[in-house]
């Protein structure tokens, strides 16, 4: 069983790393992740939201639709931890 | 040559974390070993998403300089002198998610050590087995 799932193991890392060979090369500032919204989020942040940290106007004005989903995870993880450890306790 | 390592270093260095994770979910026998084999497998995504949001030597992180001299909503900013945003953004929801699942399990695993006082996976597989 430890063998197949170390075989299973390299096998995996093989095909990632014949994959990252086509990733862009590390610190490319032409990137597709750093080339089609991150620039203009960096030179609006200021006019759009008075908040000279990006990753703050970022992530509670420009995706707060996102935060709020956030947040609801947060309290399922929450509300489930509760109920298993404190569910039962009086069957 | 030297270049090329260097221009990929990271990507294999991740994966390499990234399967330590994934053959310790996959092959210990213990159940808290396997969330920390977890644990590990979403570090490396997460330094992995890190690493894509440089862009070359000399960024710094995505904070505006000169915001608060004034004229800060009008001054220009050079894109090249900070590091992409968004990939920290998305890890802060990904450490979220983190958080949430590692509670779940621990709990899942207090409950299951309650009912057959073990945490190892072929003992609690027989103590089912024997009814």
């Amino acid at each position: 069983m430890k063998i197949l799932s170390f075989i299973a193991v390299i096998l995996v890392g093989a095909a990632l790393i014949y994959g990252s060979l086509d990733m862009p090369k590390w610190g490319d500032p032409n990137s597709p992740a750093s080339s089609h919204v991150s620039p203009y989020y960096l030179r609006h942040s200021m006019a759009d939201t008075a908040t000279p940290n990006v990753v703050t106007s970022v992530l509670a004005d420009y995706r707060g639709y996102d935060t709020l989903g956030e947040t609801t995870v947060v309290f399922t993880a929450g509300m489930a931890c509760l109920l298993l450890l404190k569910g039962r306790r009086k069957n | 040559m030297f270049e090329f390592i260097v221009s990929y270093y990271n990507y294999w260095m991740f994966i390499i974390l990234m399967m330590i994770g994934f053959y310790a979910m996959a092959a210990k026998r213990n159940l808290v070993k396997k969330i920390i084999g977890m644990n590990i497998f979403q570090s490396a995504i997460i330094l992995y998403y890190i690493s894509v949001s440089v862009k070359g030597g000399g960024v710094s992180v995505p904070i505006l300089e000169h915001a608060h001299d004034g004229h800060g909503a009008h001054h220009a900013v050079d894109i090249m002198q900070y590091a992409n945003p968004l990939p920290h953004v998305l890890m802060l929801t990904a450490i979220v998610v983190m958080v949430a699942t590692l509670g779940v399990a621990l709990s899942v695993v207090i409950m299951i050590y309650k009912r057959y006082n073990t945490l190892e996976e072929d003992e609690i597989i027989m103590s089912i087995r024997k009814g």
